[in-house]
């Protein structure tokens, strides 16, 4: 009698199941979007400013200016301009008027001072662009609909990094502000913001999925869609091959921004998704510690800068995927030399410089290493090609796996940051500051941008002076000049300058590329059945 | 038998307290300062060591483990530093998920490994008994995330009857929230619709889960039931007229799946670590994932907490175990 | 002989005992099959991902290394992992088991609580720890591995030895004056090696699959290791049109795997003495 009603329910329950699975089969809703990329770790925009995070506040929150296009252009936004004092160190915004959040408050100057005051409290994120040059005294608001920012010092990236800092509604805030915590643990799982979006919170799971719903009172208005999307609901998948696989079949809209080259063929055939491909400003860059021998001598670094297989790289493992950058800044960015030639894959030439090197009293015959990080597999395969040229010219390189934190504390000191490790520089505020400048300056060492160590008194005054002035024809040069001395001292591996590949599905419309944010601006978006 | 039940549970109190020291210990040990990737991608080194000092990176370790101690023993077990949401809530929200994906694993491998192996013994050394032999060995060792990537591209994209990813259709709201588990709710609420949902999300993370799982089972009841057929017991019930079929599944069961008991308790465990691939594959908001992810993020009170969750759930479990185990052989009972 | 033509006669016992020969035989003369051990590191990027052909046989990978010889090497590193970590586990293991089951009072409680708190760490975090603690590489991979396996081998001895100790020939033993390690060598551990080596053979495959997640959290063999594991990991991004990237490791760990279980019941079926009896 057990079995047969053991074997009954096993029955039933089969049944079911298939009955159940037919939902399987039914697409989604025909004006739904099904978004998935990752989601930031927590939903305050102020706790972290990193690729996923961007792409959250570009749709939940409103920034001053914004970053709209390909190459990217500044674009105001919350305000309608700013104007720079002849010292360069006031700058006035106007905000443009009759901006609401999402709760109806008015969106007004006071918002956008206690704002900053709360970022340069909080001290994260993208408050590290603003601390060295801003103190909360020095942010005003005269009227309602203007804010005044004065300067410790000119800085000119500080309009280009704007776009950074989501304005905030205080009177969602301050009401759970605990411990004098600017309301951090509040924020982190809700939303106070006046964007495109409102996040439907009661369907948020941390990193897995939250539902977004069109605001129909935005002040930029939704004339310039004919079909905006209702309803975006972000979903996070994490194996690569699932997320191939959802697209393909019509489960999901998108894969992320790291679709992998040998699987483009694969979406470009399906009759559901194609691949959309964009140059994005993101430089791969293996690093070498300048101040441990034998990578304090310059024949060496020139050794292992011809060691690099970067045309088998390029074409071969991604297929073509990237543009050869010759140094830090992307090539699709003013303030690249255009005619700076890239070091190339030459093992005679590397052998040579090698023999200077040991000539000289480098110590070429340890052991050195590079760390990756192992679940990027592009960081594996770059370590492994530059291993087989290494191999060849006699020198012995170790592949160590790391992890993203572990690698950025270790970078604090010199004895603790490793010969070589690989990682990219993407864009966060569009200047050649955010690359060169930090990576460069060796007021910057201690951080993970400048962990090659790197100290030249000539390029430290051009960037320094670049950083001072803010007129872009007046900039260029010095970068330039920075950049080619930068090269010339081989001071890293620079590999190439990414183009983003993105699955997306055949539905979707109106996906509109910027490096920042990579294009996961929904306000642009439409779909069709 | 009520003896033995509070003498097994006054033996986890030292087990759960060594857990707490071991694993402060182990994760202390960890060069876990995610100071640097907290302080953001343009943080000079002044801020790397404010944001150090506002977690407290910076105290000696054994006035953390004293707080430690003393946060736990109010269920405070701190805020995860990336989500900056209270790690025991997180891990409330993943948990369910987790133990009704192992849950329906470990009652499929037991439901078809005790039989396999039953009937493994029952016929010594038939081809049977060998082809049993080696598919529980096949699923002890196929990679994991390899069948599971051939299943979806078979019952997916190829055929079409079973989902993809996930634990429910999106946009479905899943059933009232009762005990977490989708599976039991729906019945509850007698949502017969959102069973059968449910149902075909798990059908795959669960089957893929339950290989290594039911190899151990079907072995180990073949070995305990291959035993109990030596015993003079069975030669009697045999000559005294016994039904033979009623002998191997009604006595022979009981006195063989000890051995097969154990392991189910060990394996309980091992499927929650186990979990991580299978999640991962699938897309199964459970607990496996989240610890990877933590682990990852150097997110280490996130990753404590996992550890004590996943040991208090696996002490809890092995309680379990030893009082079906009692129950099934009352002279392990009396041997206290 | 009686034993050995006893063994013959079960057939899967002998085709694991084949494959485990074969395996060594690949393993020590790995150098001699793959004309060139080059190709293990180094590849032609031009020809990746490449689909089995006469030139290779199991096709190429991602970095357009020979995957046969990929595969012929990692055997090495596979028996390595393999045998050292359940030689430890055993070695700590079945001694505490013993000494667990068969005695009472403090010392078997404290080993209890023991194999309880170990159990109940969640092996991956267990094993980053003593990863960080003696430094990344396949030597902190295998004691990591070690000290996760060993409770299972000790409540394995523990359960079989509690439901011996009562037994009446164990009684005999004592009332005739033998000694408590006499009795524990000579008459409880044969009784015991069953289950041991039925856990041991599992454990075989239980740490080959295991040392693939490790791979892929970046403990354990490191690139450009030939590892089954770690290049199962690294390959699964190309799956399912460059499966063979995938499938021939696959199938290293399971021939292993396979060879080893089916072996150890052979064994198991030969030595445990419960089964001497025709049947």
């Amino acid at each position: 009698m057990k079995r047969r009603t053991f074997l009954m329910g096993t029955g039933a329950a089969a049944t079911m199941a298939m009955m159940g699975s037919r939902g399987a089969l039914a697409q989604p809703m025909p004006d739904e979007l099904i978004w998935a990329d990752d989601l930031p770790g927590s939903l305050d925009p102020y706790s972290v400013s990193d690729v996923p995070m961007q792409g959250y506040m570009i749709n939940v929150y409103d920034t001053l200016y914004v970053n709209k296009e390909n190459p990217p252009k500044l674009v105001p936004w919350l305000a309608t301009g700013h104007t720079i004092s002849d010292d360069g160190l006031t700058v006035t915004f106007k905000l443009r008027e009759g901006v609401k959040f999402h709760d109806g408050s008015p969106l007004i100057s006071d918002d956008v001072v206690w704002s900053f005051h709360r970022l340069l409290n909080v001290k994260k994120g993208p408050a590290a662009a603003f601390l060295p040059v801003l103190d909360p005294s020095s942010i005003t608001a005269p009227d309602p609909t203007t804010v005044v920012f004065k300067l410790k010092q000119p800085y000119a990236p500080f309009v280009a990094a704007f776009p950074l800092v989501a304005i905030l509604n205080r009177r969602l805030i301050e009401p759970n502000v605990k411990d004098n915590d600017w309301g951090q643990a509040w924020l982190a799982s809700n939303s106070a913001g006046s964007g495109c979006y409102i996040p439907d919170i009661a369907s948020y799971q941390p990193v897995q999925q939250l539902d977004l719903k069109r605001n129909h009172d935005h002040f930029m208005g939704w004339s310039h869609n004919k079909s905006p999307i209702e309803m975006v609901r972000r979903r996070t998948i994490m194996e690569t091959t699932t997320r191939v696989n959802a697209l393909i079949k019509g489960d999901v809209d998108c894969t992320d921004g790291y679709l992998p080259p040998d699987q483009v063929d694969r979406v470009l055939a399906s009759k559901t998704a194609t691949v959309s491909k964009n140059q994005t400003m993101r430089v791969m860059v293996l690093r070498m510690n300048n101040k441990k021998a034998p990578f304090d001598n310059l024949n060496f670094r020139l050794a292992i800068s011809h060691a690099f297989n970067y045309k088998g790289f390029i074409d071969g493992v991604l297929k073509g995927f990237a543009v050869r950058n010759a140094g830090p800044i992307p090539v699709n960015l003013w303030g690249s030399p255009k005619d700076l030639a890239p070091y190339d894959f030459n093992l005679d030439a590397a052998k040579e410089y090698l023999a200077k090197a040991k000539a000289e009293g480098a110590p070429v015959d340890r052991e050195i290493e590079i760390q990756i990080q192992q679940h990027l597999a592009q960081t594996t395969q770059a370590a492994q090609i530059l291993q087989q040229g290494l191999r060849k010219i006699g020198v012995n390189l170790k592949i160590v796996p790391n992890l993203w934190p572990q690698l950025v504390s270790s970078t604090a000191k010199i004895d603790t940051t490793p010969d070589m490790w690989a990682h990219w520089v993407s864009s966060y505020f569009i200047d050649p500051e955010n690359w060169i400048g930090q990576m460069y300056d060796s007021q910057f060492h201690g951080t993970w941008k400048a962990s090659c160590w790197y100290k030249n008194d000539k390029v430290d005054a051009l960037l320094r002076e670049a950083r001072r002035l803010d007129d872009q024809a007046k900039r260029q040069p010095l970068y330039e000049e920075a950049s080619r001395i930068i090269v010339a001292d081989a001071a890293d591996i620079w590999i190439y300058n990414g183009i983003e590949l993105r699955g997306i599905s055949n539905r979707l419309h109106g996906f509109e590329f910027t490096p920042i944010g990579s294009g996961a601006d929904f306000r642009t978006m439409s779909l069709t059945s | 038998m009520t003896r033995f039940v509070l003498h097994r549970l006054l033996l986890t109190i030292p087990a759960l307290v060594g857990l707490l020291v071991l694993t402060f210990i182990m994760l202390r040990v960890l060069p876990n300062d995610p100071s640097a990737a907290l302080a953001g991608e343009n943080a000079t080194p002044g801020q790397i060591a404010a944001v150090r000092k506002a977690y407290g990176f910076d105290e000696p370790i054994w006035r953390q483990f004293v707080i430690y101690v003393r946060q736990v023993g109010t269920g405070d077990l701190g805020n995860s530093i990336i989500s900056n949401r209270p790690v025991i809530r997180d891990i409330a929200e993943r948990l369910p998920a987790t133990i009704e994906l192992t849950f329906v694993s470990l009652l499929f491998a037991a439901c078809v490994g005790i039989p396999l192996g039953t009937l493994a013994a029952v016929w010594y050394q038939s081809f049977f008994d060998h082809a049993m032999r080696v598919l529980t060995v096949a699923g002890l060792a196929i990679a994991s995330f390899w069948f599971a990537i051939i299943l979806q591209m078979i019952f997916s994209m190829e055929l079409d009857w079973l989902p993809l990813r996930g634990r429910f259709p999106v946009g479905l709201a899943p059933p009232a929230h009762i005990t977490g588990l989708y599976l039991i709710d729906s019945l509850l609420t007698l949502r017969f619709d959102l069973f059968g949902k449910a149902f075909s999300y798990i059908l795959m993370p669960a089957f893929t889960l339950s290989l290594a799982g039911l190899a151990s089972i079907a072995r180990f009841t073949r070995a305990g039931v291959l035993e109990t057929m030596q015993k003079e017991f069975v030669h009697y019930a045999e000559a005294a007229g016994y039904e033979r079929r009623r002998i191997v599944w009604v006595y022979v069961l009981r006195n063989s799946v000890v051995g097969a008991t154990t392991q189910i308790g060990l394996l309980f465990g091992g499927l929650i670590s186990s979990a991580v691939a299978v999640e991962a594959i699938f897309d199964w908001p459970g607990v496996g994932s989240y610890a990877v992810n933590a682990i990852l993020t150097s997110d280490y009170k996130a990753v404590l907490a996992v550890t004590l969750v996943v040991g208090l759930i696996y002490s809890i479990v092995n309680i379990l175990v030893d009082v079906v185990h009692a129950w099934l052989d009352p002279r392990v009972a009396e041997s206290l | 002989m009686l034993i050995l033509r006893k063994f013959l006669r079960d057939v899967p016992a002998v085709i694991g005992f084949g494959i485990i020969v074969l395996l060594c035989l690949v393993a020590i003369f790995a150098p001699l099959i793959v004309s060139d051990l080059e190709r293990v590191y180094d590849g032609d990027l031009v020809s990746r991902l490449q689909p089995p052909s006469a030139e290779f046989w199991f096709g190429t990978d991602s970095l357009g290394r020979d995957v046969f010889a990929r595969v012929i090497v990692g055997s090495r590193g596979a028996l390595q992992v393999a045998l050292t970590v359940v030689a430890l586990a055993i070695a700590i293991g079945v001694p505490a088991g013993l000494y667990a089951g068969y005695t009472d009072g403090w010392g078997s409680q404290l080993v209890m609580r023991l194999t309880d708190v170990f159990l109940s760490v969640p092996q991956l975090i267990l094993a980053l720890a003593i990863a960080q603690l003696m430094g990344r590489g396949l030597g902190s991979a295998m004691a990591a591995l070690a000290l996760t396996y060993w409770p299972f081998f000790c409540r394995t001895v523990y359960g079989e030895v509690r439901r011996l100790r009562n037994a009446l020939f164990i009684e005999a033993q004592r009332c005739l004056g033998a000694s408590t390690s006499r009795i524990l060598f000579v008459h409880v551990l044969p009784n015991v090696a069953s289950a041991v080596i039925v856990r041991a053979t599992i454990g075989m495959g239980f740490t080959i699959m295991t040392t693939a997640v490790l791979g892929f959290l970046g403990i354990g063999a490191t690139p450009p290791n030939p590892d089954w594991g770690l290049a199962i990991a690294e390959g699964r991004d190309y799956l399912p049109q460059s499966w063979w990237a995938v499938t021939f490791p696959g199938l290293g760990i399971f021939v292993t795997v396979l060879g080893f279980n089916l072996f150890g019941d052979g064994l198991r079926d030969i030595v445990d003495p419960r089964l001497r009896r025709s049947r």
